[in-house]
Protein backbone atom coordinates (compact mmCIF):
# COMPACT_ATOMS: atom_id res chain seq x y z
CA UNK A 1 0.00 0.00 0.00
CA UNK A 2 2.75 2.40 1.03
CA UNK A 3 4.80 1.42 -1.99
CA UNK A 4 1.87 2.20 -4.30
CA UNK A 5 1.37 5.59 -2.65
CA UNK A 6 5.06 6.34 -3.09
CA UNK A 7 4.95 5.41 -6.79
CA UNK A 8 1.81 7.51 -7.28
CA UNK A 9 3.39 10.51 -5.55
CA UNK A 10 6.56 10.17 -7.63
CA UNK A 11 4.59 10.07 -10.89
CA UNK A 12 2.41 12.98 -9.80
CA UNK A 13 5.38 15.16 -8.82
CA UNK A 14 7.12 14.32 -12.10
CA UNK A 15 4.03 15.35 -14.04
CA UNK A 16 3.78 18.60 -12.07
CA UNK A 17 7.44 19.33 -12.72
CA UNK A 18 6.96 18.79 -16.45
CA UNK A 19 3.88 21.04 -16.55
CA UNK A 20 5.75 23.73 -14.60
CA UNK A 21 8.58 23.60 -17.13
CA UNK A 22 6.08 24.13 -19.93
CA UNK A 23 5.24 27.52 -18.43
CA UNK A 24 8.85 28.51 -17.89
CA UNK A 25 9.54 31.82 -19.70
CA UNK A 26 12.91 30.45 -20.85
CA UNK A 27 10.98 27.89 -22.94
CA UNK A 28 9.69 30.72 -25.11
CA UNK A 29 13.14 32.17 -25.77
CA UNK A 30 13.97 29.89 -28.67
CA UNK A 31 13.00 31.65 -31.90
CA UNK A 32 11.61 34.59 -29.92
CA UNK A 33 11.13 37.95 -31.58
CA UNK A 34 13.97 40.37 -30.93
CA UNK A 35 13.28 43.97 -29.88
CA UNK A 36 13.39 46.49 -32.69
CA UNK A 37 15.69 48.91 -30.91
CA UNK A 38 16.30 50.92 -34.07
CA UNK A 39 12.80 52.41 -33.66
CA UNK A 40 14.01 54.12 -30.47
CA UNK A 41 16.27 56.34 -32.54
CA UNK A 42 13.24 57.73 -34.39
CA UNK A 43 11.38 58.60 -31.20
CA UNK A 44 11.22 62.22 -30.15
CA UNK A 45 13.89 62.51 -27.47
CA UNK A 46 12.42 65.67 -25.95
CA UNK A 47 9.29 63.71 -25.07
CA UNK A 48 11.23 60.87 -23.44
CA UNK A 49 11.05 60.86 -19.68
CA UNK A 50 13.94 58.84 -18.29
CA UNK A 51 12.21 58.43 -14.93
CA UNK A 52 9.24 56.72 -16.60
CA UNK A 53 9.34 52.92 -16.05
CA UNK A 54 8.27 52.38 -19.70
CA UNK A 55 11.30 54.32 -20.91
CA UNK A 56 13.54 52.60 -18.36
CA UNK A 57 12.30 49.20 -19.52
CA UNK A 58 13.00 50.09 -23.15
CA UNK A 59 16.47 51.35 -22.27
CA UNK A 60 17.11 48.17 -20.28
CA UNK A 61 16.01 46.03 -23.20
CA UNK A 62 17.99 47.97 -25.79
CA UNK A 63 21.00 49.14 -23.79
CA UNK A 64 23.27 46.29 -24.86
CA UNK A 65 22.16 46.62 -28.45
CA UNK A 66 22.72 50.39 -28.43
CA UNK A 67 26.19 50.00 -26.93
CA UNK A 68 26.93 47.36 -29.53
CA UNK A 69 25.75 49.70 -32.31
CA UNK A 70 27.72 52.60 -30.90
CA UNK A 71 30.86 50.44 -30.74
CA UNK A 72 30.28 49.28 -34.32
CA UNK A 73 29.70 52.86 -35.48
CA UNK A 74 32.88 53.96 -33.72
CA UNK A 75 34.79 51.09 -35.26
CA UNK A 76 33.54 51.84 -38.77
CA UNK A 77 34.24 55.52 -38.18
CA UNK A 78 37.81 54.65 -37.26
CA UNK A 79 38.13 52.47 -40.34
CA UNK A 80 36.72 55.24 -42.49
CA UNK A 81 39.13 57.82 -41.15
CA UNK A 82 42.12 55.52 -41.00
CA UNK A 83 45.11 57.26 -42.64
CA UNK A 84 46.46 55.62 -45.80
CA UNK A 85 50.03 54.26 -46.34
CA UNK A 86 52.32 57.23 -45.70
CA UNK A 87 49.88 58.79 -43.24
CA UNK A 88 49.89 55.68 -41.09
CA UNK A 89 53.51 56.31 -40.23
CA UNK A 90 52.71 59.72 -38.84
CA UNK A 91 49.24 59.82 -37.25
CA UNK A 92 49.60 63.47 -36.29
CA UNK A 93 49.56 64.46 -39.95
CA UNK A 94 46.05 63.05 -40.39
CA UNK A 95 43.68 65.52 -42.02
CA UNK A 96 39.90 65.34 -42.39
CA UNK B 1 -54.55 28.55 13.08
CA UNK B 2 -53.87 29.21 9.38
CA UNK B 3 -56.47 31.43 7.74
CA UNK B 4 -58.64 29.57 5.20
CA UNK B 5 -57.37 31.35 2.05
CA UNK B 6 -53.61 30.79 2.67
CA UNK B 7 -53.38 27.05 2.10
CA UNK B 8 -54.85 27.02 -1.44
CA UNK B 9 -52.59 29.98 -2.33
CA UNK B 10 -49.53 28.17 -0.99
CA UNK B 11 -50.45 25.06 -2.97
CA UNK B 12 -50.87 27.18 -6.09
CA UNK B 13 -47.47 28.81 -5.50
CA UNK B 14 -45.71 25.45 -5.07
CA UNK B 15 -47.48 24.15 -8.18
CA UNK B 16 -46.28 27.16 -10.21
CA UNK B 17 -42.68 26.62 -9.08
CA UNK B 18 -42.88 22.93 -9.96
CA UNK B 19 -44.28 23.75 -13.42
CA UNK B 20 -41.52 26.34 -13.97
CA UNK B 21 -38.83 23.81 -13.03
CA UNK B 22 -40.36 21.12 -15.29
CA UNK B 23 -40.67 23.55 -18.24
CA UNK B 24 -37.10 24.78 -17.66
CA UNK B 25 -35.66 21.26 -17.58
CA UNK B 26 -37.74 20.29 -20.64
CA UNK B 27 -36.36 23.33 -22.49
CA UNK B 28 -32.76 22.38 -21.57
CA UNK B 29 -33.29 18.84 -22.86
CA UNK B 30 -35.17 19.99 -25.97
CA UNK B 31 -31.98 21.35 -27.57
CA UNK B 32 -33.81 24.45 -28.81
CA UNK B 33 -31.49 26.94 -27.13
CA UNK B 34 -28.99 28.26 -29.74
CA UNK B 35 -25.47 27.85 -28.31
CA UNK B 36 -23.55 29.02 -31.39
CA UNK B 37 -21.13 31.83 -30.58
CA UNK B 38 -22.18 33.62 -33.77
CA UNK B 39 -25.74 33.82 -32.48
CA UNK B 40 -25.83 37.08 -30.47
CA UNK B 41 -27.38 37.35 -27.02
CA UNK B 42 -30.38 39.58 -26.45
CA UNK B 43 -29.62 42.94 -24.75
CA UNK B 44 -31.20 41.61 -21.55
CA UNK B 45 -28.93 38.54 -21.55
CA UNK B 46 -25.89 40.77 -22.19
CA UNK B 47 -26.88 43.01 -19.31
CA UNK B 48 -27.44 40.06 -17.00
CA UNK B 49 -24.11 38.41 -17.91
CA UNK B 50 -22.16 41.69 -17.71
CA UNK B 51 -23.64 42.66 -14.38
CA UNK B 52 -23.19 39.17 -12.96
CA UNK B 53 -19.53 39.10 -14.03
CA UNK B 54 -18.67 42.62 -12.85
CA UNK B 55 -20.35 42.20 -9.47
CA UNK B 56 -18.85 38.77 -8.91
CA UNK B 57 -15.29 39.82 -9.81
CA UNK B 58 -15.57 43.01 -7.78
CA UNK B 59 -16.74 41.13 -4.69
CA UNK B 60 -14.19 38.33 -5.03
CA UNK B 61 -11.28 40.74 -5.65
CA UNK B 62 -12.02 43.26 -2.91
CA UNK B 63 -9.65 41.77 -0.34
CA UNK B 64 -6.68 41.33 -2.72
CA UNK B 65 -3.65 43.37 -1.71
CA UNK B 66 -1.98 45.21 -4.59
CA UNK B 67 1.86 45.22 -4.42
CA UNK B 68 3.29 48.67 -3.64
CA UNK B 69 5.87 48.52 -6.42
CA UNK B 70 3.72 47.70 -9.44
CA UNK B 71 4.93 50.28 -11.96
CA UNK B 72 8.56 49.18 -12.42
CA UNK B 73 10.62 48.48 -15.52
CA UNK B 74 11.33 44.90 -14.44
CA UNK B 75 7.64 44.10 -14.05
CA UNK B 76 6.82 45.77 -17.37
CA UNK B 77 9.40 43.67 -19.22
CA UNK B 78 8.37 40.40 -17.60
CA UNK B 79 4.66 41.12 -17.87
CA UNK B 80 5.01 42.38 -21.43
CA UNK B 81 6.54 39.21 -22.78
CA UNK B 82 3.89 37.11 -21.01
CA UNK B 83 1.12 39.33 -22.40
CA UNK B 84 2.49 38.81 -25.90
CA UNK B 85 2.61 35.04 -25.38
CA UNK B 86 -0.69 34.55 -23.55
CA UNK B 87 -3.09 37.45 -24.11
CA UNK B 88 -2.50 39.37 -27.33
CA UNK B 89 -4.57 37.16 -29.61
CA UNK B 90 -7.74 38.03 -27.67
CA UNK B 91 -6.94 41.38 -26.03
CA UNK B 92 -4.96 42.92 -28.92
CA UNK B 93 -1.86 45.11 -29.28
CA UNK B 94 -1.58 48.86 -30.06
CA UNK B 95 -1.43 48.30 -33.83
CA UNK B 96 -4.32 45.78 -33.93
CA UNK B 97 -8.01 46.55 -34.19
CA UNK B 98 -9.30 42.98 -34.29
CA UNK B 99 -8.27 39.34 -34.49
CA UNK B 100 -9.98 36.06 -35.30
CA UNK B 101 -10.63 35.65 -31.58
CA UNK B 102 -12.22 39.08 -31.11
CA UNK B 103 -14.42 38.44 -34.14
CA UNK B 104 -15.41 34.94 -33.06
CA UNK B 105 -15.77 35.03 -29.29
CA UNK B 106 -19.13 35.92 -27.78
CA UNK B 107 -19.06 38.05 -25.67
CA UNK B 108 -16.06 39.65 -27.42
CA UNK B 109 -12.99 39.94 -25.17
CA UNK B 110 -12.21 43.51 -24.05
CA UNK B 111 -9.62 45.46 -26.05
CA UNK B 112 -7.03 46.10 -23.32
CA UNK B 113 -5.10 48.62 -25.42
CA UNK B 114 -7.92 51.05 -24.68
CA UNK B 115 -8.70 52.62 -21.31
CA UNK B 116 -11.32 50.58 -19.47
CA UNK B 117 -13.82 52.93 -17.80
CA UNK B 118 -12.99 55.38 -15.05
CA UNK B 119 -12.48 52.83 -12.29
CA UNK B 120 -9.56 53.71 -9.99
CA UNK B 121 -6.20 52.07 -10.72
CA UNK B 122 -6.00 50.00 -7.57
CA UNK B 123 -9.46 48.57 -7.93
CA UNK B 124 -8.81 47.78 -11.61
CA UNK B 125 -5.50 46.11 -10.73
CA UNK B 126 -7.28 43.91 -8.16
CA UNK B 127 -9.95 42.86 -10.67
CA UNK B 128 -7.39 42.20 -13.41
CA UNK B 129 -5.31 40.07 -11.06
CA UNK B 130 -8.34 38.04 -10.02
CA UNK B 131 -9.56 37.53 -13.60
CA UNK B 132 -6.11 36.45 -14.85
CA UNK B 133 -5.66 34.07 -11.95
CA UNK B 134 -9.14 32.53 -11.88
CA UNK B 135 -10.48 33.08 -15.40
CA UNK B 136 -14.18 33.48 -16.20
CA UNK B 137 -16.52 30.57 -16.71
CA UNK B 138 -17.88 29.95 -20.23
CA UNK B 139 -16.28 33.08 -21.63
CA UNK B 140 -13.04 31.87 -23.24
CA UNK B 141 -10.95 33.47 -20.46
CA UNK B 142 -8.83 30.70 -18.91
CA UNK B 143 -7.55 30.59 -15.33
CA UNK B 144 -3.78 31.16 -15.54
CA UNK B 145 -3.36 30.59 -11.80
CA UNK B 146 -2.66 26.85 -11.95
CA UNK B 147 0.49 27.31 -14.07
CA UNK B 148 1.63 30.76 -13.00
CA UNK B 149 2.54 32.11 -9.57
CA UNK B 150 1.08 35.34 -8.16
CA UNK B 151 4.22 37.34 -8.82
CA UNK B 152 4.10 36.49 -12.50
CA UNK B 153 0.42 37.45 -12.68
CA UNK B 154 1.16 40.79 -10.98
CA UNK B 155 3.78 41.44 -13.68
CA UNK B 156 1.07 41.07 -16.32
CA UNK B 157 -1.21 43.39 -14.31
CA UNK B 158 1.62 45.94 -14.15
CA UNK B 159 1.95 45.77 -17.92
CA UNK B 160 -1.82 46.13 -18.40
CA UNK B 161 -1.78 49.37 -16.39
CA UNK B 162 0.52 50.96 -18.98
CA UNK B 163 -0.66 49.19 -22.13
CA UNK B 164 -3.22 51.82 -23.25
CA UNK B 165 -0.46 54.47 -23.38
CA UNK B 166 2.03 52.44 -25.44
CA UNK B 167 2.83 53.14 -29.08
CA UNK B 168 3.30 50.14 -31.42
CA UNK B 169 7.09 50.69 -31.28
CA UNK B 170 7.18 50.78 -27.47
CA UNK B 171 4.95 47.72 -27.34
CA UNK B 172 7.25 45.79 -29.68
CA UNK B 173 10.34 46.51 -27.58
CA UNK B 174 8.68 45.76 -24.24
CA UNK B 175 7.08 42.52 -25.35
CA UNK B 176 9.88 40.99 -27.43
CA UNK B 177 11.19 38.01 -25.54
CA UNK B 178 14.48 37.73 -27.38
CA UNK B 179 17.54 39.71 -26.37
CA UNK B 180 18.62 42.68 -28.49
CA UNK B 181 22.03 41.00 -28.70
CA UNK B 182 20.58 38.00 -30.49
CA UNK B 183 19.61 40.25 -33.39
CA UNK B 184 21.99 39.41 -36.16
CA UNK B 185 21.26 42.35 -38.39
Amino acid sequence: MKKNTLIFMTILSSLLAVSAQAHDPEKHMKGAETPNCASMKNMEHSKMDRSDPVMQAMMEKCMDKMHQDEAQALESDKMHHQPKNSETKNPTSHKH
Amino acid sequence: MVSPGVLPRLKCFVFMIAVTIVVGVAFIYSGFYPVGADDRHTPVTYWALDTLRERSVSRAAQSIEVPVELNTSTRLLRGGSDYQAMCVSCHLAPDMSESDFTKGLNPAPPNLTQHQGDENLESRARSQFWVIKHGIKASGMPAWGPGHDDERIWNIVAFLQRLPELSPEQYQILTARGSANSNNH
